[in-house]
């Protein structure tokens, strides 16, 4: 199979998902060539790619520690970004690490996990498109 | 002043068809998008495009507040809401007026006025429009029987509570009348709790026939002749027509005339449609509804009086008087429109949803095509399932039709199931060929047939 490009593998991916709504599958695991998608609803089977992953980080402490997870925090739906909490902050599950405005009403934006910001990817007054990054967290061990 | 940058908060076919008209007029363009349709036609001929929110239409195209932030933030000086999703919310044009942003479309107050049908009715009675002969509330069984006489039969006695065809009889005669007064009343006590029954004049064979109307808002209203959607099912247009050629001059003349009186008398502004029930046997029409926004059908229109109705909704929006006058617009020939949907016909016309893997629409003299669709799309799952309206237009409906058969023969998708077939069926019927269609003759007659052809 020859490297789809960049378009073309998004539609797959999208295709996959619709197919996945539409059915009344829990989840759908395809590999093709060098491309290998997982994709479940909530209470599908865990992703086997991360199994993969995973296993040999058990038997490396020091690959684990090399590679902490990160998680990126994206806009919800298109807004502008009043302010956001800096780099090198360390956060806590929950607390507010962002404050975007849709027309004249503030929503604060959560941590999803405990950690350090390692990266804030967007300015105080700059518009967010849903699934603009907005910063990255290091999680905690 | 002319709008410098619009906003098109809507998708599939109408976005790229107001993103067109807008570069026509040498307007900038910014689409609204959800993550699914990032790669839409719309999006990629657009100068930006902004995605509001994810897939689901309720957090996307259908929040109003997304959907002006996006505007304003972007710059836009007018908004384009197109049709379905928040086109008839006076929510939107509100928080654009908020905004600063001009709503290419009525006022909020007229969107509210129009979408409550007893405000909408009382305006057209006010302006002279035919309704439907009917009767205040019907307290006895000689009450229906006196009604029914002074309007006609066959007439439908209604529970004035009521909703979903419980409480409601048809009656052909006084007799029948006077029985199905207690049968509907002890049927709306029973369901509602109300016994209180009015009466309407029954259509049994009617015709959907519309006026397109656009005003400027300055005193100024004209009419783009009128259109006869009566293949329809589940009150889903399937073919417009434009003009009715069932429908003599007389009436026509009279038809327009109410439109434009009922339009004139609330100094409408920007796109709309009066709806009408044709009455062929009595040779009479009916008000139903003004729908304030361009329609799915309007194409049908612009064939046969050449304008481009969407450019002239943008120029209204930006200020400008309309420039011509009604005699200026002449109507010629006849167009026809069909609506082609990613529908499983045979498994009761399912949204089928999927890539289309081959796309080769007809092209030729008299043929247009509405689409956003091209070989390799995707039709998302969240969306209504119509990729696109076929158009055609000659001198005549004979020739039109003869047109249209050819080129729904011609025309190629594949990779999901299409009503295509279903059209070239509607299209080789006699009943329509004929036009001895009504607004149940698709369901009544066409399907019925296939399906016992099926069985």
């Amino acid at each position: 199979m020859t490297t789809l490009p960049l378009s073309a593998a998004l539609d797959d991916a999208r295709a996959l998902l619709d197919t996945l709504l539409t059915s009344n599958w829990q989840d759908a695991h395809v590999v093709s060539g060098g491309t290998e998608i997982f994709i479940a609803r909530d209470g599908g089977r865990p992703n086997p790619m991360r199994r993969a992953a995973n296993a040999p980080a058990k038997t490396s402490a020091a690959a684990a520690v090399a590679a902490p997870a990160l998680t990126e925090v994206a806009a919800p739906h298109v807004a502008t970004l009043v302010d956001s909490v800096a780099v090198g902050a360390r956060i806590v599950s929950g607390q507010v690490i962002a404050t975007i405005r849709v027309l004249d009403a503030d929503e604060p934006i959560f941590a999803p996990c405990s950690g350090t910001v390692t990266a804030v990817a967007a300015a105080s007054g700059a518009m967010l498109e849903f699934g603009t990054p907005i910063m990255t967290l290091s999680e905690a061990a | 002043m002319a709008l410098k940058r619009l906003f098109v908060a809507n998708r599939g076919e109408i976005a790229l068809r107001i993103v067109r008209a807008a570069q026509a007029l040498n307007i900038e363009t910014v689409v609204a998008v959800s993550d699914a349709d990032r790669d839409s036609a719309a999006a990629r001929l657009a100068d930006r495009s902004i995605v509001l929110g994810p897939a689901s239409a309720a957090k996307s195209y259908l929040d109003p507040r997304l959907v002006v932030h996006a505007a304003k933030e972007s710059g836009c000086d007018g908004l384009h809401p197109g049709y379905g999703f928040l086109s008839e919310r006076a929510i939107l044009p509100r928080l654009c007026a908020e905004h600063g942003i001009a709503f290419v479309g009525p006022e909020p107050d007229m969107i509210d006025a129009l979408g409550d049908k007893l405000r909408a009715r009382a305006m057209a009675a006010a302006a002279g429009v035919p309704l439907v002969p009917g009767s205040d509330g019907i307290a006895s069984a000689a009450d229906a029987r006196r009604e029914g006489d002074r309007i006609g039969y066959p007439v439908l006695l209604k529970a004035s509570a009521g909703g979903g065809g419980r409480g409601m009889v048809i009656a052909n005669s006084g007799d029948e009348a006077e029985a199905g007064f207690d049968r509907a009343s002890a049927e709306a006590v029973a369901a509602f709790g109300d016994g209180t029954l009015f009466m309407e004049r029954f259509v049994p064979q009617a015709r959907h026939v519309e006026v397109q109307l656009m005003g400027d808002g300055q005193g100024n209203v004209l009419h783009f002749g009128e259109r006869d959607c009566s293949v329809q099912r589940r009150y889903q247009k399937v073919v417009e027509e434009a003009p009715c050629a069932a429908m003599p001059d007389h009436l026509r003349a009279q038809l327009h005339a109410s439109a434009i009186a009922l339009a004139r008398s609330v100094n409408y502004r920007n796109a709309g449609t009066a709806e009408f029930l044709y009455d062929v046997a009595r040779q009479e029409f009916y008000f139903i509804e003004v729908n304030a926004r361009i329609q799915v059908e309007h194409p049908v229109s612009e064939m046969i009086s050449g304008f481009d109705l969407v450019q002239e909704q943008l120029r209204i929006a930006g200020g400008a008087a309309l420039a011509v006058t009604q005699d200026q617009i002449k109507l010629n020939g006849h167009a026809i429109e069909c609506r082609i949907n990613a529908e499983d016909v045979s498994r009761d016309f399912l949204p089928s949803p999927g890539r289309v893997t081959k796309w080769a629409p007809p092209q030729g003299p008299g043929i247009r095509l509405d689409s956003h669709m091209r070989a390799g799309a995707m039709i998302p799952p969240f969306y209504d399932s119509m990729i696109g309206k076929l158009i055609v237009h000659a001198e005549t409906r004979t020739e039109a039709i003869a047109l249209m058969a050819d080129a729904l023969d011609r025309f190629v998708i594949e990779g999901v199931p299409t009503t295509l077939d279903l059209h070239r069926a509607i299209f080789a019927h006699p009943g329509f060929i004929e036009n001895r269609i009504h607004t149940r003759w698709l369901e009544q007659v066409l399907l019925t047939e296939r399906g016992r052809a099926a069985a």
